[in-house]
């Protein structure tokens, strides 16, 4: 089920009125709640439901079975058994077809002439997300950073349907706690809720959906006819966009999930007003970085066995990140890429740190000239996230330099002030935002609903017709 | 704000907000495919239209949409948000004909001053197609025009008209081949372009009454000695369309043989495995050709289809090899 549908608005309604009714009364709420969560789930393919349950059953298994083994070693080993089996179907969902047609071109006739078969497989919605929360719970189960949670709140943590489909990346550590006592129905973050919807309805109906139909799915569809400003335009379009389109989705889910008294972590902070690209991924996709920092990155040893070593846990770090966003050549790359962005930042620290390389002056210019850059590796990086294959990805790039002298279709007055808006929102004064949600904070029921009721209409105008999927449900 | 407040605030956001949204409501309703969804959304769309526009509450929704760069009394799938490129006006061959063709002809063969024009038309497969195109032509030699429109078929001229946008492209453009990929969104009863149901689906009327609409649909796009290259309905994951696509193949296919300029090619034997679906293909080097929906291609697959067109063209009509990367 999509957010920005009458499916989802009349479904919602009927869980609002389910949950506030039943509040006080645990047990039913739970149940009713899990089930709400999984109709969520079943409405585009009732057969995946099973897989959630799967995921939810194994990972719950793995969390008590850690919690009731003695001995360092013995806990490692159940852990690790614990996460194979929790991965396993993200693992044959999502890569077997990858690899299987990569062994089969690549190495068939090299290794017994085998192949693997061919399956046609579906990639489960939602599925990346809530098996890397299973893993986290077990995680930390294992580390003694959580209790054991009952089965039905492990079940409702994983199938929540706020986030079940493109996070954010919760932990049971900021849910569970949430689902044990009843939420207070005498005050509703009403006003908060409805902005971070609202504005998560702009973002993604008013400027993603915009600019993926005006520039993006042009430039990117066609990269060996464009012209130089088209290519240019297009690759921030999709910076844009795609941040829009993410950060609006879990706008929407943080919201929805406010309405019903629960908070979720943040999993965006202006971006692309990073100076650094280690500060952009504190900023972009919050909740998965620091997922792969705790339960990748520092594992793997971190910045504490030295030089080289960090710069390799770091590659493999975002390797692995790019691998998560799908099986292809071109997650690949976008992940090395930001691997090696985070390598070359680490270096240049150590070299002001031992002073060989002097500290950038604190003044204001050199600040937007580090965000400059910042943006424009990052959008490099995003021509091989966004493009079908590496070597269109190489296309795009090439019209950047072979493609001027000729004329420009797609850069129009209406594409450039999207653009504007989208960057705009990294840059806007938070006072601005806080002093709105105060006003309206003022607001009656009616009056409150009639402001959004305008604002909705004003979005659904403005926006394309029809409804086009988030970027991230294919992840 | 208490948890009953705020169910009064979203009733009233949500209830609002419809009455305001009402006709375009009523709009997307419309665009559904038969079945029991949309007769229920138009019931309730409906009532939400007659409200909007006895109050003259459509005045303000209609006025909101001009603002916003949306004609209100477009075509209902005119309006579809898809990426179809400009048409530039172009001279008609000072002998050109005017009248469908009696018997296959060559195409011309294109110089760099004088590119190929070839236009790829029809649904979402054919917008995905159109994209490839431009991949598999030679830009030197061809220009290529895409123009498929998601959710269109040849069922519902009152949704969107092929017929009639077809001749604006012959009359504007004058393409030497017109690549059509339709028929997807045809499992439905046939329309009038007033909306009226002229031949219901599942009748014996409606294979002749469909034929009749692609031939009338093919004869546009020759009529100016253009040349036509039918791509069939793929197999697909979903068997139970199976019949509905090689129902509509042997009409394409029929259509082809039948008419001069016209051709086919099959993407549905071709592209299955000992009779069933598969999302990959055997090239020499094994590719994945279908995406996860089981329906529409990868950037692979329409490569690929691109190629077959391309070579059928060369059969068939004799188009100069050196137009595309074989």
């Amino acid at each position: 089920m999509l957010f920005p549908t009458i499916d989802f608005a009349l479904f919602f309604v009927v869980v609002f009125l389910g949950h506030w009714l039943l509040n006080h009364d645990r047990r039913s709420w739970r149940i009713f709640m899990i089930a709400a969560s999984y109709v969520f789930y079943a409405w585009a393919d009732w057969r995946y439901v099973f897989l959630l349950a799967g995921v939810s059953g194994i990972s719950q298994l793995a969390a008590v079975w850690v919690s009731k083994t003695d001995g360092e070693k013995a806990r490692m080993r159940v852990l690790a058994v614990g996460i194979a089996a929790t991965i396993a179907p993200l693992l044959y969902f999502k890569y077997y077809g990858f690899f299987a047609l990569e062994w089969t071109n690549a190495v068939e006739d090299l290794v017994f002439g085998f192949s693997p078969p061919l399956f046609e497989i579906v990639l489960p919605v939602g599925v990346s997300f809530y098996t890397f929360m299973a893993i986290s719970y077990i995680v930390d189960v294992y580390r003694r950073d959580t209790e054991v949670a009952a089965t039905g709140d492990v079940f409702l943590f994983l199938a929540f349907f706020p986030h079940l489909v493109a996070g954010p990346i919760v932990r049971a550590t900021e849910l569970i706690p949430q689902f044990r006592s009843p939420r207070d129905a005498r005050h509703v973050e009403v006003t908060e809720a409805l902005w971070l919807i609202l504005g998560g309805l702009f973002k993604k109906i008013v400027i993603a959906n915009f600019l993926a139909t005006a520039i993006v799915d042009p430039v990117f569809g066609d990269p060996v006819r464009i012209s130089a400003l088209d290519a240019m335009t297009g690759l921030v379009a999709y910076a844009v966009q795609i941040y829009c389109d993410f950060s609006g989705y879990t706008d929407i889910a943080i919201g929805v999930a406010l309405l019903l008294g629960f908070r979720f972590p943040e999993n965006f902070d202006r971006p692309y007003a990073a100076a650094s690209v280690q500060e952009f991924w504190r900023t972009w996709h919050m909740t998965l970085s620091r997922w792969l920092r705790d339960y990748l990155y520092i594992p793997l040893g971190g910045n504490r066995r030295g030089t080289v070593r960090t710069y390799v846990n770091l590659m493999i770090t975002m390797l692995l990140g790019g691998l998560w966003h799908g099986a292809a050549w071109h997650f690949v790359i976008w992940g090395g890429l930001h691997g090696i962005y985070l390598s070359v930042g680490q270096w240049k620290r150590g070299l002001r740190e031992r002073g060989v390389l002097a500290t950038p002056p604190d003044r204001p210019w050199m600040v937007w000239l580090q965000r400059l850059t910042t943006f424009a590796f990052v959008c490099l990086a995003w021509a091989f996230f966004r493009s079908d294959s590496v070597a269109s990805a190489f296309d795009l790039l090439g019209r950047m330099v072979t493609g001027w002298g000729e004329p420009s279709t797609l850069v129009t007055p209406a594409v450039l002030l999207a653009i504007g808006v989208g960057l705009a929102t990294q840059f806007t004064p938070r006072a601005i935002g806080t002093a709105i949600r105060e006003r309206l904070g003022t607001f009656g029921p009616v009056p409150l609903g009639l402001t959004a009721a305008a604002t909705l209409f004003a979005i659904t105008t403005l926006g394309p017709r029809g409804v086009a999927p988030f970027i991230y449900f294919q992840f | 704000m208490a948890a009953g407040q705020v169910l009064v605030t979203l009733l009233i956001c949500l209830v609002v907000w419809a009455f305001l949204y009402g006709p375009e409501l009523r709009r997307a309703a419309d665009t559904h495919a038969e079945g029991p969804r949309r007769d229920v959304s138009l019931v309730i769309t409906g009532a939400l239209d007659w409200f909007s526009r006895t109050t003259r509450l459509v005045a303000l929704t209609d006025g909101a949409g001009r603002l916003a760069g949306r004609d209100p009394d477009a075509a209902l799938g005119a309006g579809a948000d898809v990426v179809v490129d400009p048409l530039p006006p172009i001279s008609p061959e000072p002998n050109a004909p005017t009248e469908p063709p009696t018997h296959d002809t060559d195409m011309r063969a294109p110089t760099n001053d004088k590119k190929l024009r070839v236009v790829v038309v029809g649904d979402s497969l054919a917008a995905g197609l159109g994209f490839f195109a431009d991949r598999v032509f030679r830009p030197a030699l061809v220009d290529v025009r895409k123009q498929g429109r998601i959710s269109t078929g040849l069922a519902r001229p009152d949704y969107f008209n092929w017929p009639s946008e077809m001749r604006y492209i012959v009359d504007r453009y004058h393409p030497d081949l017109t690549v059509v990929m339709v028929g997807e969104n045809d499992n439905q009863s046939l329309r009038s372009s007033s909306g009226d149901i002229e031949t219901e689906i599942g009748t014996p009327e409606f294979p002749p009454a469909y034929e009749e609409r692609v031939e009338h649909f093919a004869k546009i796009a020759t009529s100016a000695g253009g040349h036509v290259v039918w791509v069939s309905m793929p197999i697909i994951r979903d068997e139970d369309r199976w019949p509905l696509h090689e129902r509509q193949n042997d009409i394409y296919e029929a259509v082809a043989d039948r008419l001069p300029n016209v051709a086919y090619v099959d993407t549905f034997d071709r592209f299955s495995k000992d009779g069933r679906y598969t999302a990959y293909y055997d090239d020499g080097e094994v590719i994945q050709i279908r995406e996860a929906d089981g329906l529409h291609f990868t950037a692979d697959g329409y490569s690929l289809i691109m190629r077959l067109v391309a070579e059928i063209a060369v059969e068939e009509f004799a188009l100069d090899p050196r137009t595309f990367e074989g």
